[in-house]
C-alpha cells in the first residue's frame, strides 16, 4: 500500500548517495549523511503502519535522533575542535566516484533482480538501495582520505545494512537493534576524541600519514 | 638397584647444572657420579635383562610421569654414559677456565644439562615427557655449539642447526601428537597389533632422521659439528645423532610401520653411507670431514635397521636379527670411536689453532699420543680388523650375505647393499689415509704445526680410554654380544632365544691373533730402526733445488681422483691461476666443495620463499583505504562465488 512512498524515501536515499559522493566540503558530507539517516529511521513508520507497535515507534525515533542530531553534533564538535581544513582530500576524484556510485546503483538494482527475494520484499527497493548504500559507504571509505570522511563512509556503510535490517524488522529483538545504534553512536564518539589525538600527534588528519604506525 | 643407581645418576647431573658456572671441581666430581652411575644402571639393565619401570604420581603438565629403562635404552645409555663423563673430563682442559674465562662455566652448565636431558629422553616412556626431554637436550645443544659466539661463522652454524632441529621438533609433534589421537592417551607402549598407526611411521622418520643426520636431511650437521668445540662435536657426533637412532630404533619396534619402511630405511642408509664418505673426501676441513663421516657411520647404522625392518616384512627372518644387532653394535662403535676421533682433532685444534688440512703436517713428532690415537680411531671407522668397527660392520654383512643367500625377495637388494657397504669401507680408508697422511706425515706445512705441541694429561686419558674400548670391543665381541641381542629382543621379541653367531667367537680369536702379530712386526721394526739399520734422508725432489714444504701431496690432490669420480654430487669449486709466460709472477690454486644439499636445493628454494613473501608482504603498507578495498574485493569474490556457483 505505502510502497510507493517506500521507495521515494529509498530512492530519496539512492540520491543522497550520490550527493555524498559528489560533495567536497565536508559539512556538506555531514548534512547528507544526517539527512539520509533521518530518511532511513521514517522508514519503519511508512512500512506497515498497520502493525505498527511501540517498539517499532522506539527504533524509529532513536534513529532519527541518533543519526540525525547526535551523531552530526558530535562529528561537527570534533571537526571544529580539531580545527580541520573543510576541504576533502580524495583519493578517488569527485566525478570517478560519482560514476562508481551511479555503476554501483545500477549494478545494485541488477543484482537485486538476481536474489532469490521473499516475493513481498521484490517489488520494493529496499535491497538495491541496501546494496547501493553500503558500495557508497565503501567507495567513501577507500577514496577519501580524512578521518571525519572515512566516519561519514562508514555510517553510510551503516545505514545500508540497517535498510536491510528493515526487512526483518518484526523478527529482530528490539535490543538488538538499539544496541547496534548505541555501538555506532559510541564509535562515533571515540572516533571524534581520537580525530583531536590524531590531529595533536600527527599535525594532520591524514589518514594516510597513519602508514608511519605499521610495524 | 637400577631405581639408586638412576637418582644418584639425575641428583649428580642436577648437582652439576647448579655448580657448573661456579665451581669446575664440584661439576666434575657431579658428571662423573651421574653418568657414571647412569653407565652403571645401564650395564645393570643389559646383563640382567629386565626392565626397571617407575610409575610416579607426580604429573608434569598434566601427565602422569612414567619411566622405563628396557635393554634398548639401556644401550643407548651406557653409550652416553662413557661419552658424558669422557667428554667432560677433556672439556675441564679442551675449554678450560684460563683459555675461555667468559664460556667456560656456561659451556660446564649445559653440558651437565644436555646430558640429564639426553638420559630423561632415553628413559622417557610418555609422549609428552619424550618431546620435551628432546627440546630441551636440543637447546643444552645449540648453545654449547656456540660456545665461542663472537665468530659469525659459529652463530651462523648455530642458527643453521637451531632452524633444523626444530623442523625436526615440529615433525615430532606432528608423530607424537597424532600417535596421542589415535590412541587416547600419550603413554608409550608395545602397540605392534595396531596397524592404522603404520603411517605414523613417516612422520618419525623425517623426524628423528634429521636428528640423525640421515643424507638429505643432514644439511646443518657438517657446519655445527665443525664449528662447536671438539667435546661438544664429540659428544653431538658420538651421542646425540644416536638419540635420531634411538627414537628410530624404538618407534619402529614398539609401532607398526608401512610396507616399504624396511627397503626406504635401508636406502636412505645406503645414500648416506656412500655420499657421506664422498663428502668427506671432498673436505680439506679436518672437523667437517670427520662430521661427513658421521653421516656414513648413521648410513651403516641405517642399513642394519632398514634390513631388520624387511625381515621382520618377510616373517621375521633370521638375518634381520644379524643386521639390527651390527647396527646396534655399530652404535655403540661409532660413538666410541667418533669421539675418540674427535678429541684427537680437538687435541691437534688445541695445539696449531687451525682446522685446515692444508696447514698441518708432521704432527707424528710433535704429538706422538694424539697421532697414534688418531691413527687407531681411524683405522676402527674403516673397518678394519682388529678394532670394533670391523665387528659391527662385519654382523651387517653377515645379515646382509645371509639375506643373500636365502633366495628370497631382499636377496637382490642385499647384495647391492653389501657392495655398497664395501665400496664406502674403502672410500672411508681413503679418506683417512689421507688425513693421516697430511696432518701427522710429512713435514709441517705452516709455523703453527711446526710449533705444535702435545696436550695435557686431562685430553690424552679420555682418548687413551677411548682407544682402549675400540680395541676391547674388537678383541672380545664375544662379551658385548649378550647386551646387543638383548637390545634386540626388546626390538623384536619373536626373535628372542636365537644363539648368538657362530663366528664371532672365531672372529675374536682372528683378532687377537692378529694383534700379536702386529705386535711383534712393531717391535722388529722398531729394532730395525734403533738399530741404525734405517736412515733418514729427503725424499726425491723431483731435481728443484730448494725444496719446500708446500711441495707435499695436499689434502685436495691426494683425494683428487675420487673426487672426479663423485664430482656429480660433490660439485667441488675450482679457483686457478695459472703460470704463464716465461717468468711467471704468481700462480695460485684452491679448491672448495660446498654442501651441496644447502647450496644448491634449500638455499635457491629459502630464496624464492624470501621472494614471495616480500612480495606478497607489499600488500601490508599500513594504508586503512587499500585494507577496506581488499575487503571489498574479497566480498565481491564471494558473492560472485555463491551467485555463479549457486547452479552446482
Amino acid at each position: 500500500m505505502s510502497g510507493g512512498t517506500l521507495n521515494l524515501l529509498i530512492g530519496l536515499a539512492m540520491g543522497l548517495n550520490l550527493l555524498a559522493l559528489g560533495s567536497s566540503r565536508l559539512p556538506s558530507l555531514i548534512r547528507s549523511m544526517s539527512l539520509q539517516g533521518v530518511v532511513l529511521g521514517l522508514m519503519p513508520l511508512l512500512m506497515e503502519p498497520e502493525r505498527l507497535d511501540w517498539r517499532v515507534v522506539a527504533v524509529a525515533l532513536a534513529t532519527m535522533a541518533g543519526k540525525g542530531i547526535v551523531i552530526p553534533w558530535l562529528l561537527r564538535r570534533a571537526m571544529r575542535a580539531a580545527n580541520i581544513e573543510r576541504e576533502l582530500q580524495p583519493f578517488l576524484g569527485y566525478v570517478p566516484s560519482l560514476l562508481l556510485g551511479a555503476g554501483g546503483t545500477i549494478a545494485a538494482v541488477a543484482l537485486a533482480q538476481a536474489l532469490p527475494l521473499l516475493p513481498e520484499h521484490a517489488g520494493t527497493l529496499l535491497v538495491p538501495g541496501a546494496i547501493a548504500s553500503m558500495l557508497t559507504g565503501f567507495i567513501l571509505l577507500i577514496g577519501r582520505a580524512k578521518a571525519i570522511s572515512q566516519v561519514c563512509g562508514y555510517l553510510i556503510l551503516e545505514n545500508g545494512i540497517y535498510l536491510f535490517g528493515l526487512l526483518l524488522i518484526h523478527s529482530t529483538p528490539l535490543l538488538l537493534e538499539s544496541g547496534i545504534l548505541l555501538d555506532v553512536t559510541v564509535g562515533v564518539f571515540v572516533t571524534g576524541i581520537i580525530v583531536d589525538r590524531i590531529q595533536r600527534a600527527f599535525d594532520s588528519l591524514d589518514t594516510r600519514k597513519l602508514t608511519t604506525l605499521r610495524e | 638397584m637400577v631405581s639408586l643407581l638412576l637418582a644418584t645418576a639425575a641428583m649428580g647431573m642436577l648437582l652439576s647444572i647448579l655448580l657448573g658456572s661456579r665451581a669446575p671441581k664440584a661439576w666434575f666430581a657431579g658428571v662423573l657420579v651421574g653418568a657414571g652411575t647412569a653407565f652403571g644402571a645401564a650395564v645393570l639393565t643389559l646383563v640382567s635383562g629386565e626392565v626397571w619401570r617407575l610409575h610416579s604420581g607426580v604429573r608434569v603438565g598434566g601427565e602422569f610421569i612414567h619411566l622405563q629403562l628396557d635393554a634398548l635404552s639401556a644401550l643407548f645409555l651406557a653409550l652416553l654414559g662413557v661419552i658424558g663423563s669422557l667428554g667432560a673430563w677433556y672439556g675441564r682442559e679442551y675449554w678450560s677456565e684460563a683459555a675461555h674465562p667468559r664460556s667456560a662455566g656456561a659451556g660446564r652448565a649445559w653440558w651437565s644439562v644436555l646430558v640429564l636431558c639426553l638420559g630423561l629422553v632415553l628413559v622417557a616412556a610418555n609422549g609428552l615427557h619424550f618431546l620435551m626431554a628432546w627440546e630441551l637436550f636440543t637447546l643444552a645443544a645449540y648453545f654449547l655449539v656456540t660456545l665461542s659466539r663472537h665468530s659469525r661463522v659459529v652463530r651462523d652454524a648455530g642458527w643453521l642447526y637451531l632452524v633444523a632441529s626444530h623442523v625436526a621438533v615440529l615433525s615430532l609433534f606432528a608423530f607424537f601428537g597424532m600417535l596421542a589421537a589415535r590412541t587416547g592417551g600419550w603413554e608409550l607402549g608395545p602397540m605392534r597389533d595396531r596397524v592404522e598407526l603404520a603411517p605414523l611411521f613417516w612422520f618419525a622418520l623425517v623426524g628423528f632422521g634429521l636428528k640423525a643426520g640421515m643424507f638429505p636431511l643432514h644439511v646443518w650437521l657438517p657446519s655445527a659439528h665443525a664449528n662447536a668445540p671438539s667435546h661438544v662435536s664429540a659428544m653431538l657426533s658420538g651421542m646425540t645423532l644416536k638419540i635420531g637412532i634411538y627414537g628410530l630404533v624404538r618407534f619402529t619396534g614398539w609401532l607398526p610401520v608401512p610396507e616399504s619402511a624396511g627397503w626406504v630405511v635401508a636406502g636412505l642408509g645406503l645414500v648416506s653411507a656412500v655420499l657421506g664418505v664422498a663428502f668427506a673426501l671432498g673436505q680439506h676441513d679436518l672437523k667437517r670431514l670427520l662430521a661427513y663421516h658421521s653421516v656414513e657411520n648413521i648410513g651403516i647404522i641405517l642399513i642394519g635397521l632398514g634390513f631388520a625392518l624387511v625381515a621382520v616384512a618377510q616373517g621375521n627372518a633370521a638375518w634381520g636379527r644379524l643386521a639390527l644387532a651390527g647396527g646396534l653394535l655399530h652404535v655403540w662403535n661409532h660413538g666410541l670411536f667418533k669421539s675418540l676421533l674427535f678429541f684427537a682433532a680437538g687435541s691437534v685444534l688445541h695445539a696449531t689453532g687451525t682446522r685446515e688440512m692444508s696447514r698441518l703436517g708432521g704432527l707424528w713428532r710433535v704429538m706422538p699420543w694424539t697421532a697414534s690415537l688418531f691413527a687407531l680411531g681411524a683405522a676402527a671407522i674403516s673397518g678394519l680388523p682388529p678394532l670394533n668397527g670391523f665387528v659391527s660392520e662385519w654382523l651387517v654383512f653377515l645379515g646382509l650375505l645371509e639375506a643373500a643367500l636365502a633366495h628370497r625377495a631382499a636377496a637382490w637388494g642385499a647384495v647391492m647393499a653389501a657392495i655398497l657397504l664395501g665400496l664406502t669401507g674403502a672410500l672411508a680408508l681413503a679418506c683417512f689415509v689421507k688425513v693421516c697422511g697430511v696432518v701427522f706425515l710429512g713435514a709441517p706445512r705452516s709455523a703453527a704445526a711446526a710449533h705444535a705441541h702435545e696436550s695435557g694429561p686431562s685430553m690424552r686419558g679420555p682418548m687413551l680410554v677411548l682407544g682402549a674400548a675400540c680395541l676391547g670391543i674388537g678383541l672380545a665381541p664375544v662379551v658385548f654380544w649378550p647386551a646387543v641381542s638383548r637390545a634386540v629382543d626388546v626390538w623384536n621379541p619373536s626373535w628372542a632365544g636365537a644363539e648368538s653367531p657362530t663366528g664371532l667367537p672365531a672372529l675374536g680369536m682372528f683378532h687377537v691373533g692378529l694383534l700379536g702379530v702386529a705386535a711383534v712386526l712393531a717391535v722388529w721394526l722398531w729394532r730395525r730402526v734403533q738399530g741404525g739399520v734405517v736412515t733418514r734422508a729427503l725424499t726425491w725432489d723431483c731435481g728443484y733445488v730448494l725444496p719446500t714444504t708446500a711441495m707435499q701431496y695436499t689434502a685436495g690432490s691426494f683425494a683428487r681422483i675420487i673426487n672426479e669420480w663423485f664430482a656429480w654430487i660433490l660439485r667441488p669449486v675450482h679457483h686457478e691461476e695459472r703460470s704463464m709466460g716465461s717468468f711467471p709472477a704468481r700462480a695460485s690454486f684452491s679448491e672448495h666443495t660446498p654442501e651441496t644439499v644447502l647450496e644448491y636445493a634449500l638455499e635457491p628454494a629459502a630464496r624464492m620463499v624470501m621472494q614471495v613473501s616480500r612480495t606478497v608482504r607489499r600488500l601490508q603498507h599500513g594504508r586503512v583505504q587499500a585494507y577496506l578495498l581488499y575487503l571489498l574485493v574479497g566480498l565481491g569474490a564471494l558473492a560472485a562465488l555463491v551467485l555463479l556457483g549457486n547452479g552446482t
